[in-house]
């Protein structure tokens, strides 16, 4: 980001230093955002922004930039587009992003994408022409520089750029290299893979803090025992702690109204990631949280509590 | 170095030899033998599979390397006036034998067709015979030197020139269940090991495709 320039909300708060809280919106395999632009609206009151992610785990959905468009002109919920390097190569990206600014979106979060052999197109080519690292330097020079592979652009885009970093990793050190390619390609945000160990959390954070790019953690408050399973069996690399996974199957097997369960689900949320959240504010470590936890709208309210502690 | 073949299903080659009934066989006496795909050996069940099917081959013929132009220019010049008979040839080689006989092919007997009754994989390292790994693509603009001699664009699913990506769970990669290693924590372990990280720290352009993606030839006189 150049030294005075905002293009969005969530730039703005990067700027002055202020903590982030954003959500997450997941379109799925339809054309109609019906069902997640209602998501959008109850979120809104609570986050800076939204992801809007780009066919996870390679499964086709509609196309990120035409959601995240509509999810912003129809509820005003500032947008993180999710462009993954998996489908297109640099001429198809950046066209995009050009389009991106046409459409009015300010910010796009650069991932590599899950390999296409994972997902239900398995037999189409995977492009990886750039990388996550190389595509926020793509983005970086036609923001910054107004152009690409320095022939210029007319009227360029108007985007901030982040990528995402992973503290379970293992090995650590080539992930916080990594990172440190990213924080070089210009890197204005990290968001992370969800975390449940603070420990590990810590010296991930401190690790990190060499590059100077504001983090936003990302979190994964848990709907039900069901989600909270089906997330620790099928969410390579990430572990929900046993203890956790207790708790919530004792709501689950313990109480039979499910009003009630709702309400303990929510409260357990609270009370797990206030003290963690709250641990690392105080340390100066973060810039915010990313809530991943789509299809739990209700759980905001709580969370913005946890985030104004 | 081997390219490495495998067979194709028979039924696939029989599918490829409707309106075929002269055959003549040629198995590549390399890479071929090598990978049990061709040689003397392959060419001789291959015949017999054939002959049950009810084809005629006419000849057969195992050179030393089906891709190299000399030595089929020499080799087919022996079985001439077989080629007169014959309506098609089988090859038991890399793509590279289909190239190579047809076009000597050309000059003299140019309607004759060449199939072929193997897969083309890889150019492969051999561990040991029925051990064949990719571990180099070719792609012509070798990284190795910054890469600790572990290549990203082959040991990496997505060829990624910055890794690894989020789809690395405890060194293992995302594609093939977390079975096989990830590219780039090799890299990485490597590159520790030689105490160069300053290598790996290093955020690397995309590949080049400018020359690379498009068929290469090397011609130098």
């Amino acid at each position: 980001m150049k030294e005075t320039e905002t293009y969005s909300k969530l730039g703005e708060y990067i700027k002055k230093g202020e903590f982030v809280l954003t959500g997450e919106l997941e379109p799925e395999k339809t054309c109609d955002l019906s069902h997640t632009i209602q998501e959008a609206r109850e979120m809104a009151p609570y986050v800076v922004a939204a992801n809007v992610t780009d066919s996870p785990l390679a499964i086709v959905t509609i196309n990120s930039l035409a959601a995240s468009h509509i999810i912003q002109r129809e509820t005003g919920l500032e947008c993180v587009w999710q462009l993954t390097v998996r489908d297109c190569n640099k001429i198809g990206l950046a066209g995009q992003i050009m389009g991106a600014q046409a459409l009015g979106l300010h910010n796009v979060l650069s991932l590599t994408g899950d390999h296409t052999a994972l997902g239900d197109c398995p037999e189409s080519k995977p492009v990886f022409d750039l990388d996550s690292a190389t595509l926020i330097k793509l983005v970086r020079e036609m923001v910054d520089k107004g152009s690409i592979n320095g022939h210029e652009i007319e009227h360029p885009p108007k985007l901030h750029v982040g990528g995402a970093a992973n503290p379970n990793a293992d090995p650590m050190e080539a992930e916080i290299l990594k990172i440190g390619r990213k924080a070089e390609a210009g890197a204005e945000f990290i968001q992370t893979q969800v975390v449940y160990d603070i420990e590990m959390t810590v010296d991930f954070l401190r690790e990190v803090n060499k590059y100077n790019v504001p983090i936003f953690l990302g979190i994964f408050p848990m709907k039900s025992y069901g989600i909270a399973k089906g997330f620790d069996q099928f969410v390579p690399g990430v572990d929900v702690p046993k203890d956790i996974l207790a708790r919530w199957k004792r709501v689950k097997t313990d109480v039979s109204d499910k009003k009630e369960q709702k309400e303990i689900y929510d409260q357990l949320n609270y009370e797990f990631f206030k003290p963690f959240i709250t641990e690392l504010k105080s340390k100066g470590l973060l810039a915010g949280v990313h809530c991943m936890a789509v299809h739990y709208t209700r759980i905001f309210p709580k969370l913005i509590e946890v985030i104004k502690a | 170095m081997t390219i490495i073949t495998t067979k194709k299903p028979f039924e696939e080659v029989l599918g490829a030899l409707k309106n075929v009934n002269k055959i003549g066989l040629i198995s590549c006496g390399s890479c071929a033998a090598m990978c049990q795909t061709g040689g003397t050996e392959g060419a001789k069940e291959m015949a017999e599979k054939l002959e049950k099917e009810g084809f005629e081959v006419v000849t057969t013929m195992v050179p030393e390397e089906v891709c190299d132009n000399r030595v089929m220019m020499k080799d087919l010049r022996k079985i001439d006036a077989e080629l007169g008979e014959i309506d098609a040839i089988l090859t038991l080689s890399c793509g590279l034998g289909v190239a190579s006989i047809t076009q000597v092919l050309q000059r003299k007997h140019p309607n004759i067709p060449v199939f072929i009754a193997t897969n083309t994989e890889f150019m492969g390292m051999t561990e040991r015979i029925g051990r064949f790994y990719q571990r180099c693509r070719g792609c012509g603009d070798c990284l190795l030197n910054e890469t600790g001699g572990i290549c990203p664009i082959t040991t990496c699913a997505k060829s990624l020139m910055n890794g690894p990506c989020g789809g690395m769970v405890r060194g293992k990669c995302e594609v093939g269940n977390y079975e096989k290693d990830c590219g780039w924590v090799l890299i990485y372990n490597r590159l520790k090991e030689l105490g160069r990280l300053d290598l790996f720290t290093k955020l690397r352009e995309p590949v080049d495709w400018s020359e690379s993606g498009h068929q290469r030839e090397v011609v130098w006189r």
